[in-house]
């Protein structure tokens, strides 16, 4: 146990130490020392970065009885976490100083819901999963509740609502699994399914597993709470939705569908039926948002279905496209919701007019912004292009089955690209010579956030051959 | 490859230039920043000139760039390379000389922004001569997408003394139709990656690399007709084309000579590289139904054109016309109709960019473009009116004038390939362009230049940027009237 400790769990373990430290000083610090809170978490995850280090990855380790793994892919996908971790924490200025009272309960929550995400790429039993998913839920409904104004509420309660229908789903699907091999255990169920012909019933409980887990991406059936929470959320807490649970469902479903569920077309056909209608109702319903957020949240469930899909055909060359077009992804996002971030502290709204000629006084930010719009929309020189191509070119060579459903996609992509230039059109319109353009005032953290996502951005686009050998490396190891 | 001669520079010049533009450590003096960009402009013209000079149709330039030791994605078989044959090398010295041309020409039309807009219009400028260089599929498709950024900015920016209501509008609508073409495009570069990969089992996505001839037919026919859409969103095909009139109409004057004289091109020219050279067994198939096509955009917009008001849209409607020459040349999948028609991209681009400027030096001064309100300009600008008929006649195809070479070698080549009795139909049908083309042109110089003089302000004639671009137009069409050897030679 002992030994467990040492060799893969020291960053959670570090991690959950900084909770306590976080609740501690909640209790007996004053209020008015709410600034120390963030460094604190920041220090946190740092930390938890650099233990990463000590993880045993190569070979494969199971701890804890088989309940918790490492390898090179749950490291990767550790490592993307604290990172987004990391920012997400630098971006929680303005919510913070508004809510000083429970600065330190917030952060508490925020490292929690991270432990939760770290622990659901490592599970290797259902009921850690489980477990983890759940740690990475309660504290993020409190987060989405933490803004002010009736819809947070809503969005916190809508949240809610979907998760624990979701986890009854998986939970049922789970019981299935069980009921079918005996066992809760990843790797024993991946030996009974590798022995055994494959039943219709044990697609039916993956399928089961899968529909629970794809919640938190908001695929369909389990799609349109995205709107509503977006809509309601501080952007901050956004940039932690958009991209950490995300992350973490991806990590466990890749791994889901490599080990125990492969094989399985009904799964196959069930998913890809999803993640088309997902894709297809997330970009019509965009066109007429005139919601930024609303808009990003359409946008963040259309990512989310091409992805799943490409993850679902599986292969190792899919895997790596996956992994990849998630890595840009999730840096894209945050360059999107940092700059969000930096408009809300400023006062300016969510609607799409608010953004008026902003580009003339505030090149810089703008700039940085766009990227990241045209990036997500996959344009050259941005990595969301080389994501783009190989997230693409992995779909197409899982069959010609599926030149169809990529052409529909691929269509579908357009009508993105319109909505995408709906949000970025405003912030070059010229305005009238009365309309005072704000000049946007930005804390250094928000500042860091958006220019090294930016720079990140342009980097992987320019440069991709590096992280889409990681990314390979690591597909294939898995 | 030695390092006078480098095409990396080539290309990636403007594009540097266009980040300096845009960086703060750049001046916002208006005056710097459009002589930095003639300057660069001017220079690359230059360069472009210097390796025509030295090109040898035999040995074309080629270049690869590595990063790292390594291609660009290695593991996907993506490398950064370039390549430029004869007709590379012609397009890519038209595509220097059109935006030099307009760099001098956006002194009278831009009034702000200057520093967005020239940055862009170098961004644009790199794009396009990467399409016409790149010698990988992927590459192509980069450039493909990166010009959509800058032309988007371009269109739908606020450059001009007074604001276009429209071009926001018509600028979201080029960008939708071509990223919606391209997404087809895209789709067809796919499969075609991936069946060239199956059948050679190099992971190469270089152009020299790819084939696909074993694939099956069925596939070969689906993958030209993707990529067909994508090319024909650009070119523009009929159905495809409603993009273009009002981008073409709304963008500044420089940009609408770009877009005629130039962006059009690109789609030719991805036709020319991806369906006549790689997919040559299906070309030879859908090469009469494409003529087809080609008639339609010929006949139909000349009639279109003809019934405009607006002297932009007139030229911009004869564009989409003279477009389906360049598609029936290539159709004839003949040597003839290739030089031909890329003869007719050369004097197209020459003819139409100084259609486009001429329409902005009388929109300029008589806030107007319909064609009923003006008249009698021929009175008031005389050195206006004598290039206007020089360049008017030259695009209806006298000779003398590069034009009449492109057209008549189209014709020609179409009447005697040996496509079948459909292609001897077209080049049949495409005689009446000759004449439908005069007329809406005609009625173009007829309505605006002679007749009675309808505003009596003073009006100034053409500035001596004007006459520059004029000038260097008109004597590049007679040029190449007179001279047609210099590049057909090229193409070979």
């Amino acid at each position: 146990m002992i030994n467990d400790f040492f060799n893969i769990l020291l960053p959670q373990g570090c991690l959950a130490v900084f909770i306590l430290i976080q609740l501690l000083l909640g209790m007996f610090v004053s209020p008015r020392a709410y600034k120390y809170s963030r460094l604190i978490s920041a220090i946190g995850i740092s930390a938890s970065i650099v233990l990463l280090s000590t993880v045993q990855i190569e070979p494969q380790y199971f701890g804890l009885r088989n309940a918790v793994m490492s390898d090179s892919y749950t490291l990767l996908f550790d490592f993307i976490i604290l990172l987004c971790g990391f920012f997400v924490v630098l971006l929680t200025k303005n919510l913070i100083t508004q809510r000083r009272q429970n600065a330190y309960t917030f952060n508490a929550l925020l490292l929690t819901a991270i432990f939760g995400a770290i622990n659901t790429v490592s599970a290797n039993d259902f009921l850690t999963l489980f477990i983890s998913i759940e740690l990475l839920s309660f504290p993020t409904y409190f987060l989405i509740a933490s803004n002010k104004g009736y819809y947070s509420k809503e969005a916190s309660f809508k949240y809610l609502i979907t998760s624990a229908v979701s986890t009854g789903v998986f939970l049922f699907g789970v019981s299935y699994l069980y009921g079918l091999t005996s066992s809760i255990n990843l790797t024993e169920i991946y030996e009974f399914v590798a022995q055994h012909e494959p039943s219709l019933l044990c697609s039916f409980a993956g399928i089961m597993i899968i529909l629970g887990l794809i919640s938190k991406l908001s695929v369909f059936p389990f799609a349109n709470w995205i709107i509503d929470v977006f809509k309601g959320t501080e952007t901050s807490v956004l940039a932690f939705l958009s991209t950490i649970p995300k992350l973490a469902m991806f990590g466990i479903i890749c791994r889901l569908l490599v080990f125990p569920l492969s094989n399985s077309f009904e799964l196959v056909c069930t998913i890809a039926v999803l993640t088309v209608i997902t894709a297809l109702w997330a970009n019509t319903y965009a066109i007429k948002e005139k919601n930024v957020k609303c808009i990003l949240a359409c946008s963040s469930a259309a990512n989310a279905s091409y992805a799943l899909l490409t993850a679902c055909l599986v292969s190792v060359y899919n895997l790596s496209a996956v992994i990849f077009y998630l890595i840009c992804y999730v840096i894209m996002n945050l360059v999107v919701f940092a700059f969000l971030n930096i408009t809300e502290g400023n006062g300016i709204g969510n609607q799409v007019e608010d953004f008026k000629g902003l580009f003339r006084k505030n090149h810089g930010t703008v700039i940085s912004y766009v990227i990241g719009i045209l990036g997500l929309a996959g344009f050259p020189i941005m990595s969301g292009f080389v994501a783009k191509i190989y997230l693409f070119s992995a779909i197409a060579n899982s069959g010609l089955i599926f030149i169809p459903i990529l052409l529909v996609l691929m269509l579908l992509t357009v009508i993105a690209l319109y909505y995408y230039l709906k949000i970025i059109l405003p912030l070059f319109d010229e305005c009238d010579k009365n309309f005072a353009v704000k000049i946007l005032k930005a804390a250094y953290s928000q500042k860091f956030v958006l220019f090294i996502c930016t720079a990140v951005t342009m980097l992987i686009g320019i440069y991709p051959e590096k992280l889409i050998e990681i990314c390979r490396f690591i597909a294939y190891n898995i | 490859m030695d390092l006078f001669l480098s095409i990396p520079f080539l290309i990636f010049l403007p594009m540097a230039a266009s980040f300096f533009v845009m960086s703060p450590l750049f001046t916002g003096n208006e005056i710097a920043i459009r002589r930095f960009t003639k300057t660069v402009c001017g220079f690359h013209f230059l360069y472009a000139l210097f390796m025509l000079m030295l090109f040898d149709g035999a040995n074309p330039y080629t270049s690869k760039l590595s990063f790292f030791g390594l291609d660009w994605v290695q593991s996907l078989g993506i490398s950064f390379s370039f390549r430029i044959d004869g007709i590379g090398m012609i397009l890519v010295l038209l595509t220097s000389f059109i935006f030099f041309m307009a760099a001098i020409s956006s002194k009278i039309n831009i009034r702000k922004n200057a520093k967005f807009y020239y940055s862009m219009l170098l961004l644009l400028m790199s794009a396009i001569l990467g399409i016409f260089t790149a010698n990988d599929i992927f590459v192509f498709f980069l450039f493909w997408e990166l010009e959509l950024i800058p032309a988007y900015f371009l269109i739908g920016g606020d450059f001009t003394s007074e604001t276009v209501p429209e071009a926001k509008k018509s600028a979201v609508k080029f960008v939708l139709f071509t990223f919606g073409g391209s997404m087809f495009m895209l789709l067809g570069i796919l499969l075609m990656y991936y069946y060239s990969y199956m059948s050679t089992g190099i992971l190469s996505a270089s152009f020299g690399d790819i084939f696909i001839n074993s694939a099956p037919k069925i596939i070969q026919a689906i993958i030209s007709a993707l990529l067909l859409i994508g090319f024909g969103v650009k070119l523009p095909i009929i159905p495809l084309h409603g993009w273009l009139p009002d981008a073409h109409t709304n963008a500044p004057t420089p940009v609408s000579m770009v877009l005629a004289g130039i962006l059009l091109k690109t789609g030719a020219y991805g036709i020319y590289r991806f369906n006549y050279e790689i997919l040559k067994d299906i070309f030879l198939v859908i090469a009469p139904i494409l003529a087809v096509f080609a008639i339609v955009n010929i006949i139909y917009t000349a009639f279109v054109a003809y019934a405009q008001t607006d002297i932009k849209r007139i030229v911009a409607y004869s564009s989409i016309s003279n477009m389906g020459l360049i598609l029936l040349g290539l159709c004839t999948l003949t040597k003839l109709g290739l030089s031909a028609s890329v003869f007719h991209m050369v004097a197209h681009g020459l003819v139409t960019a100084g259609l486009f400027m001429i329409c902005g030096v009388v929109y300029l001064r008589y806030k107007t473009r319909d064609i009923n309100a003006l008249g009698g300009i021929a009175v008031t600008m005389p050195r206006l009116f004598g290039f206007g008929t020089l360049i008017v006649l030259a695009s209806i195809g006298i000779p003398a004038f590069a034009p009449f070479i492109s057209e008549i070698l189209t014709i020609v080549s179409a009447m005697f390939s040996d496509m079948g009795i459909l292609l001897k139909i077209c080049s049949v049908c495409a005689l009446p362009l000759l004449i439908v083309s005069s007329c809406y042109m005609l009625k173009f110089l007829h309505k605006s230049f002679m007749g009675k003089l309808e505003l009596s302000d003073k009006i100034n004639d053409i500035s001596m940027h004007e006459f520059v671009v004029l000038g260097s137009i008109t004597a590049g069409l007679i040029i190449f009237g007179v001279f047609p050897a210099v590049i057909l030679n090229l193409i070979g």
